[in-house]
């Protein structure tokens, strides 16, 4: 086969700031690249995962102006792990505020796994603030795809990893891992939020990958607050199903962003949000162009969904302005 | 990236140096062969469906040096007849009927090794008749419990292919989804040959299809032997209607307790979709002397190459005991 596209190189940004979205919350955001390119928004996963600066690097520098920003809660915006005046309409507000503070027209929007909801969220709302949609991991928040990875579905797959994951919860709770955790995760003995956002961050870490990761294991135990804002904030968030009106809302506002030019990235072994999801919205959204990476995992930094993301990015780079 | 398939790891192919057939009532009469060394370590090997049938590549799982490798077609398929017949057709017939050949051959104990349906046989061989098994090589473990033929046929593996689902229920009308199953069994056992095989082609594609960890490009020449197809989607689809004749859907792991004493290797590809990993974590926890190998890249198929290499490291780490 051939050779397969990686990174672009590690770069820094070139303007770094915080935003005040509300009284409460101040986000980060930053750029980096070309400050004459394209636009091109970053939306992290979880909610709740925050930016890394390896995510600069499916742009290419010389052609895209790359926007990362924290979503409400997590990385470096503040208060950390904050859950009040915090749902996904509250987010779509902060991108429309940080477009408007960086006087963008419209941006590529590009986001995985949760990230992807948040675009469509966005896009659906906001069309004409968006030229292009880059998806990764597809997940639309419905209660099947909550089930799947918090009930029965992924533990299937990964049952070792799964035996650590209810092991904290009582056996009288375990109808709905969800509510038990959520329990715990906004609970007021830190001891207990922290041993449950390792357990809860481990789970996730542990299934993302086509081959488990180590490293990436060990972030959920090494790291309190990346894995107490990741876990707060994504049972907040999934409790309360996306905040959408009804359960498949993204679905039924197809319409409003099928003129938008898209590519819907999949791993086959995306155990995380399988590609159930991804296929309906192929058949829901036949213009959109979906790629099925067939030895892939749920990560962004698979060397397959690196592949199509940057193939992605470059044609998008070309293609439009 | 992984490798599709890769031979290296098996034991170079072989022919048989005696061929025989075994009337195991009044109506059926089961191919069997041995190959290897006639004075070696006797090893039967049980092959997956039910209604798969062996495959010369099967006797390469063993060094031919070492073992007397004995391969025989199971009721109904391959090169035993009646040709896809259902009569008398159940897992007590077929643990008979091993026993029937090991006495014809006049072997005193064998090592038992199969995979998939051939490990549910396996189990209910060994349970049966624990005195006879000097050691288990299992791969792709299936049970026969309830919750493993709904992850196959219903909630499971359609959430990683939905694609190759789609295709699987597109040969049913819309009126009889309700119970796939049954649907298609009335098609398999259908007077009308046309209706009989494409639905014994759909069947079978859907299996071939989900069973590798890499699409595998000859997918369709896998299914185009209409003999092949029907005897392994109507005598698959007879036991799963009947539940796998066991006695309660939990039967072999009740009856593990008569095992423990034999020395097994359990093989399972993490991206087993058919039959999940779970399935091999539950039974190496039913057999805690067990050893349980998961490889990390591979999926339901014995010719995966991470399984290949730990199937054929197990029996020869057997060869010598």
């Amino acid at each position: 086969m051939s050779q397969r596209r990686t990174l672009y190189p590690e770069l820094e940004p070139y303007d770094a700031a915080h935003l005040q979205v509300s009284k409460l919350h101040s986000i980060y955001y930053e750029q980096s690249g070309n400050p004459e390119g394209k636009p091109v928004l970053f939306l992290h996963g979880g909610p709740g995962g925050g930016t890394s600066p390896k995510h600069r690097c499916f742009f290419d520098p010389e052609k895209y102006r790359i926007i990362l920003f924290d979503q409400r809660g997590c990385g470096r915006s503040t208060p950390h792990a904050c859950l009040e005046e915090n749902t996904t309409w509250e987010l779509v507000a902060d991108i429309e505020a940080l477009r408007e503070h960086l006087d963008v027209e419209s941006w590529q929007v590009f986001g995985g796994s949760w990230g992807s909801t948040l675009a469509l969220a966005y896009a659906a709302t906001h069309p004409l603030s968006v030229s292009q949609l880059v998806l990764r991991g597809i997940f639309t928040m419905r209660v099947e795809e909550l089930l799947w990875f918090y009930q029965e579905g992924a533990s299937s797959i990964f049952p070792e990893a799964w035996e650590k994951f209810i092991a904290p919860i009582a056996m009288h709770e375990r109808a709905d891992f969800l509510t038990a955790y959520y329990i715990r995760l906004t609970s007021d003995d830190p001891e207990l939020r922290r041993e449950a956002a390792r357990a809860w961050s481990e789970w996730e870490l542990s299934t993302s990958h086509l081959y488990q990761d180590p490293k990436s294991i060990a972030q959920a135990a090494d790291d309190d607050d990346f894995s107490l804002a990741f876990a707060r904030i994504e049972s907040h968030y999934f409790m309360n199903q996306g905040f959408f009106e009804h359960r498949d809302w993204i679905f039924q506002n197809l319409d409003r962003i099928r003129h938008i030019p898209a590519v819907i990235v999949q791993g086959r072994y995306d155990v995380v949000c399988p590609m159930q999801t991804a296929w309906e919205l192929h058949k829901a959204w036949p213009e959109a162009d979906l790629r099925i990476v067939d030895d892939a995992g749920h990560s962004a930094f698979e060397p397959g969904i690196v592949h199509e993301l940057v193939e992605a990015t470059d044609r998008f780079a070309d293609t439009f302005f | 990236m992984p490798a599709l398939r890769d031979d290296a790891n098996l034991y170079p192919e072989i022919e048989p140096y005696h061929i025989g057939r075994l009337q195991v009532s009044d109506i059926h009469d089961l191919y069997f062969e041995e190959s290897g060394n006639p004075h070696g370590k006797p090893v039967v090997f049980l092959h997956g469906g039910p209604g798969g049938g062996t495959d010369p590549k099967h006797r390469c799982f063993f060094d031919p040096d070492k073992y007397r490798i004995i391969l025989f077609d199971q009721r109904g398929c391959g090169q035993s007849d009646p040709h896809a017949s259902l009569v008398d057709n159940t897992t007590g017939h077929l643990v008979s009927d091993i026993e029937a050949l090991r006495e014809y051959l006049g072997i005193e104990r064998w090592q038992v090794f199969g995979g998939s349906w051939g490990s549910t046989l396996a189990v209910a061989y060994a349970e049966t008749h624990p005195t006879r098994v000097t050691e288990m090589v299992l791969r792709g473990i299936f049970m026969f419990t309830k919750r493993e033929a709904e992850w196959f046929y219903g909630k499971g593996t359609r959430v990683l292919f939905p694609d190759a689902w789609d295709d699987f229920v597109a040969e049913i009308p819309e009126g009889e989804r309700d119970d796939l199953i049954a649907a298609y069994y009335r098609r398999l056992t259908s007077d009308d040959t046309s209706i009989r095989d494409s639905a014994a082609r759909a069947w079978s594609v859907w299996e071939t299809r989900v069973a590798t960890l890499l699409p595998d490009p000859d997918v369709l020449v896998h299914c185009s032997d209409p003999a092949f197809t029907l005897a392994f989607a109507r005598i698959e689809c007879h036991y799963f209607i009947n539940g796998g004749f066991l006695k309660h859907e939990k039967q072999l792991f009740a009856n593990l307790h008569t095992i423990q004493h034999i020395p097994t290797t359990i093989v399972h590809g993490r991206y087993d979709v058919i039959c999940s990993m779970e399935n091999a974590w539950r039974l190496h926890k039913g057999l805690p002397k067990s050893d349980l190998v998961v490889v990390p890249d591979a999926g339901h198929s014995a010719f995966e190459p991470g399984i290949s290499r730990a199937l054929c490291e197990a029996t020869a780490r057997y060869a010598d005991l």
